[in-house]
């Protein structure tokens, strides 16, 4: 309750001050009062498969990567244990079965509402009404004309409204740039007991305490190989990375984002919020195969599959591609050469006309299919990526186009309708095959609780 | 959107509705159809009366005949909502023990008591120090299929 009235109060002050900006557009940036905050879910994937599993709240929980492969995700009871991140699942599974960790496969459509659930109660908690979704568990947040006082109990506010309507805990980092945000973000997760999950970066007391104790690594936007050459020339620490003049910068750390980067530490916003993407500019689908396959004709299937994937969602966000890319990547059984990856094939095709239609979409990458395969290789990998997106002039009765274009839209329609009320695919095109044998390994997966009716909690 | 007066609710409520599956119809008539355009209505939602915060509210099902007395039946649908406050009387999805349950919560001023709705379960009480107790949400709707 108090708060909404300090939203209105914020909103006025806003309001008042956007007047003498008309006027002098210059000195604005530097006087004005501007924070963003990071809101990062903790141990997302495991905090999600909790969240109706109450037995399992304080346990020891992993996820494993799409094809059970890797883990993925561990809940803070399972770092402890010594559970490495990322690491194979065979390599880790004595540790999980000594411990009796509680181990899921990816439940990709729980993790995908969730994370929609999270945002959609950072955009009604936001006074400005910005929100960049940055990754499926991360998002930035405006929090301009907050005052500085509050910004500590704003964020708290943020975090507990999240974890109760969500059910899903969260860390946020406050500050004056992304980068530094991060960095506040990092800190209340490695202390969630002292930070109470936030810290905010408000003095430049606080940003340079902060830089001193974060290595250049951990740094937002510094990657494994700048950290290694950094440390290499004595430059340790965020604090050492600061003192570096912005000329420098850009010749060692690749021109204008080492700049940024440096400016971004100095607290000068440089790195802004970015507006949704209204519509997607590819679209691309690629999974994993359950076991590596070396006939042509699974590979045909899967692909067909994959196009039908993102035929839909290009057909959701109104579009048309212009071209189909196909690409498979042969299980490479020497992992010493090269990148430690199979050369990834790849060809893509030029479409006669932009198309929506899973059919004119399926050919060209089926023939795609054909060129790549080579007989003998087995392959574990295949995606398909539509690009060269138009909007898609078919979705209007348009009577300059001849009639059976229209009908095969008509159709479309019909196809999405039918599967997204029924779901798991009840009408499909042929090539897509009948039995799947390249369909993802998820052995561990628990229910879609809150996307299939079927699988809904039972409660008693 | 925001604010908005909820039918027989608790006074204005804060939250958020986003149904953008919902588009509204034309009449895709060949004719002069156009002139019945301008009276389509969205049509009548079901997720406009039963959710009022979408990304806190939760579909589950009933199961046993716990709460039968409450007028939830064995196979019901109940809407669930996380952003609600938890008072004595409602009914409420609480965890205890590990455990997630559907009770009717009743508080008394030092004590907490998760009453079924039926005389065959018996009540759980939790004082003040149980720390293996929480309300997951808060109980709002139940779709019954009749007999």
């Amino acid at each position: 309750m108090l708060f909404k009235v300090k939203t209105v109060n914020m909103k006025t002050q806003q309001l008042n001050r956007s007047t003498p900006t008309l006027f002098d557009e210059s000195g604005e940036n530097e006087n004005r009062q501007t924070f963003k905050a990071i809101v990062d879910c903790n141990s997302f994937y495991c905090s999600c498969e909790r969240l109706f599993r109450p037995d399992l709240w304080n346990k020891p929980v992993v996820v494993l990567s799409n094809n059970d492969g890797c883990i993925v995700s561990r809940s803070d009871e399972a770092k402890k244990l010594g559970v490495g991140m990322a690491s194979p699942y065979f390599m880790e599974r004595h540790i999980i079965e000594k411990n009796g960790i509680a181990v899921f496969s990816s439940n990709y459509n729980l993790y995908g509402d969730m994370s929609w659930r999270v945002m959609e109660t950072l955009r009604s908690l936001s006074a400005s009404g910005k929100v960049e979704v940055y990754s499926v568990d991360e998002a930035f947040m405006d929090l301009t004309d907050i005052p500085e006082n509050e910004l500590a109990s704003y964020a708290m506010h943020i975090r507990k409204t999240v974890e109760q309507w969500t059910g899903i805990s969260v860390s946020v980092g406050v500050a004056r740039t992304k980068t530094l945000a991060k960095i506040a973000n990092h800190m209340a997760k490695k202390n969630k007991a002292a930070t109470q999950c936030v810290t905010v970066l408000a003095t430049e007391e606080e940003q340079h305490q902060a830089l001193r104790q974060t290595r250049v690594g951990s740094i937002w936007g510094v990657g494994r190989q700048y950290a290694t050459k950094l440390e290499n020339m004595g430059i340790i620490s965020g604090w050492d990375l600061l003192h570096m003049s912005e000329e420098w910068a850009s010749r060692q750390l690749g021109g204008v984002v080492g700049a940024r980067l440096i400016r971004e530490l100095k607290g000068q916003p440089s790195i802004e919020m970015r507006a949704p993407l209204d519509s997607k500019k590819m679209i691309a689908t690629t999974r994993m195969f359950g076991d590596p396959v070396a006939d042509i004709q699974s590979i045909k299937e899967a692909v067909a599959t994959y196009t039908s994937r993102a035929a839909e969602k290009l057909r959701r966000q109104h579009s048309a591609a212009g071209y189909v890319s196909v690409f498979i990547v042969p299980k490479n059984e020497n992992h010493n050469v090269g990148f430690g990856r199979g050369a990834t094939v790849s060809s893509y095709a030029r479409l006669p006309a932009p198309t929506s239609i899973t059919n004119e979409l399926i050919k060209p990458a089926v023939h795609l299919v054909e060129q790549l395969f080579k007989n003998g290789t087995y392959y574990k990998k295949a995606g398909v990526m539509l690009s060269g997106l138009v909007p898609d002039t078919s979705i209007q009765a348009n009577m300059f186009l001849p009639e059976a274009k229209n009908a095969g839209r008509k159709l479309m329609d019909m196809v999405d309708n039918v599967n997204f009320s029924m779901r798991d695919d009840v009408l499909k095109f042929a090539a897509s095959g009948t039995d799947r044998n390249w369909k993802m390994r998820q052995e561990l997966r628990s229910p879609r609780y809150t996307s299939r009716w079927e699988e809904v909690y039972e409660v008693k | 959107m925001d604010g908005e007066i909820f039918f027989g609710a608790e006074g204005s409520y804060r939250g958020s509705k986003q149904f953008s599956q919902q588009d509204i119809k034309t009449a895709d008539a060949t004719g002069f159809g156009a002139a019945a355009d301008d009276y389509m209505e969205r049509g009548i939602d079901l997720n406009e009366a039963l959710i009022r915060n979408k990304p806190a509210t939760f579909f589950m099902r009933m199961r046993g005949d716990a709460m039968t007395g409450a007028g939830i039946h064995n196979g019901d649908m109940v809407i669930v909502d996380r952003s609600l406050k938890a008072v004595s009387g409602k009914i409420v999805i609480a965890t205890f023990n590990g455990e997630m349950m559907i009770r009717r919560l009743e508080k008394t001023f030092n004590k907490l008591r998760l009453v079924s709705g039926s005389g065959k379960v018996s009540p759980v009480e939790v004082d003040a120090s149980c720390t293996d107790f929480s309300i997951w949400g808060v109980v709002t709707y139940v779709i019954h299929q009749p007999a």
